[in-house]
């Protein structure tokens, strides 16, 4: 068998493909937030980075990876879990962890289906749809919205919990077990987590409750 | 002591039920298989069938034991087996659940007995060493670190029981394979055969139906044996290794 159908085909090539995806995309998300927070700095620089985004020939190439890294992650994920249900059909009557499981943990599978609803309705409304007022006014429209924060924030608590397992479970998955270095890595993941949940969660926060800007 | 026991009762590989039954009398010194020898004899004198469960040892080294105990395998401490749990480690009174363990790679033979040969399977495609290794080499003459010897007898203690399967969410047999590959890949004499072995044990796993490793650590709390989540990290690293440089590509042909 060879290399790529052993990563396409087995539990444990499977599983690498899943945290690789995972963590590129950890690498997508703190590029999207440094291009997020230029928000506070007001309409002019951010649209002007939305544009240049827009213009830059290379985007739809950084789309196209960026969606397979997605479109990966979410199928192979799901192919795991489904295949994990069926590995025990009978379920216990009586079930108590012996220590082990944390709330990200267990929460894998709900809080990524959240985020891909999520998904769907972010790259809708921000990306697939035009903006004849610039990117700018369209965010800040769109957060004056209680409810629209409230989604928002509900969804970046799921992904700081998806993280808070999934980071640290990526590096186990690739081999690490150094004594030292696999409580530091769990440690950044919980940081990182916590980052990313607050830094994406503050944007819609900030327009709704404290943003003087045009309405 | 007085106990209710609800215990999972099944006639054949279907079906199946919680059982209620109240024992007492049962000293707190007796272990939780033997106070189950107790309301098997009571239950034949009354002329019902015995509750069938796994046993040999009694001593927490066969694996043979097994038995998820008010929802966890091997009972509630950590490093120790069905078998060495005593009765005085519950209140007087209590409810005690008794369920086999669950899971696809295990087909239910007969009430709390589980058929766990896939685990034997699995050892079969490859957790040996195909040279006769002869007698106990001259002292010194191969070289073994000594965290490696260490680390080698941690993995080689486990007794292959099955409980990290119970344990883990996903029903996932990673903890076991890992433990097996490990101990190996860890001492000189496993050196020639440790790609073919990891290929072809992972294969073995995987058409066994067991579920896949999502880190959740539950198997090593359950373990008897305290085996580490390391070794699953290990096998993970053993895997990739293999796959990658596939210096043994006929074997991992094989094994596809
Ligand atoms: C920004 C988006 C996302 C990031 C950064 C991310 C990151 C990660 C990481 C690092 C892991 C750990 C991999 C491992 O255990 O080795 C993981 C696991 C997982 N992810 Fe995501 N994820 C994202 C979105 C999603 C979405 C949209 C879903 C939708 C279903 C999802 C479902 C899962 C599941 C089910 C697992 C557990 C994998 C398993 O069962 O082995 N994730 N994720
Ligand atoms: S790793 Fe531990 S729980 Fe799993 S089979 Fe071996 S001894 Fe039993
Ligand atoms: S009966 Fe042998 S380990 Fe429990």
């Amino acid at each position: 068998m060879g290399v790529l159908s052993s990563l396409l085909t087995s539990s444990i090539g499977r599983k690498i493909l899943v945290a690789l995806a995972g963590l590129l995309l950890c690498g997508f998300l703190i590029a999207h937030l440094g291009g997020n927070l230029l928000l506070i700095y007001g309409e002019g620089p951010f649209n002007r980075y939305a544009q240049g985004l827009e213009k830059n020939p290379l985007l739809p190439l950084a789309e196209v990876g960026l969606a397979g890294l997605f479109l990966a992650h979410i199928a192979v994920s799901l192919k795991l879990r489904h295949e994990n249900r069926q590995a025990r059909p009978a379920s216990y009557a009586m079930q108590r962890s012996k220590g082990g499981r944390s709330w990200g943990s267990r929460t894998m599978l709900l809080s990524g289906l959240l985020l891909l609803s999520f998904l769907v309705v972010h790259v809708w409304h921000f990306r697939v749809q035009e903006h004849a007022d610039g990117l700018y006014r369209a965010v800040m429209n769109a957060f004056q919205s209680k409810y629209y924060v409230l989604f928002y924030v509900a969804a970046m608590a799921a992904l700081g919990l998806h993280l808070s397992h999934g980071f640290q479970s990526a590096f186990r998955t690739f081999g690490l077990s150094h004594p030292r270095l696999l409580p530091m890595i769990r440690k950044t993941g919980f940081a990182f987590s916590a980052a990313i949940t607050v830094g994406f969660a503050l944007l819609p926060l900030w327009a709704c409750f404290w943003a003087k800007g045009p309405r | 002591m007085r106990f209710r026991l609800r215990i999972w009762r099944q006639k054949g590989a279907e079906g199946g039920r919680l059982v209620d039954y109240e024992i007492d009398g049962i000293s707190p010194d007796v272990s939780f298989l033997e106070m189950l020898d107790v309301l098997n004899e009571r239950l034949v004198s009354r002329g019902q069938e015995a509750v069938a469960f796994d046993s040999d040892c009694r001593e927490g080294i066969c694996g043979m034991c097994s038995l998820v105990i008010n929802g966890q395998p091997h009972g509630p401490d950590r490093g120790m087996a069905t078998c060495q749990l005593y009765m005085r480690r519950f209140k007087d009174g209590d409810v005690i659940v008794v369920e086999p363990f669950r899971a696809r790679a295990f087909p239910p033979v007969k009430d709390l007995v589980v058929d766990r040969s896939a685990l034997d399977r699995i050892i079969a495609a490859g957790g040996f060493i195909s040279i006769n290794t002869g007698s106990a080499p001259e002292a010194n003459t191969v070289a073994v670190p000594k965290q490696n010897a260490e680390r080698a007898m941690d993995s080689a203690a486990c007794i292959g029981c099955g409980a990290c399967v119970a344990a883990c969410p996903n029903a996932a047999a990673m903890l076991f394979v890992g433990a097996k590959v490990s101990h190996l890949a860890l001492l000189p004499q496993g050196g020639p055969e440790r790609d073919r072995r990891v290929l072809a044990m992972r294969a073995q796993m995987d058409s066994e139906g067991f579920g896949n490793c999502t880190n959740e650590t539950e198997c090593e709390a359950a373990c008897p044996k305290e085996i580490k989540m390391s070794n699953i990290a290990r096998l993970n690293r053993e895997y990739m290794r293999a796959s990658l440089l596939a210096e043994d590509y006929t074997a991992s042909k094989e094994s596809a």
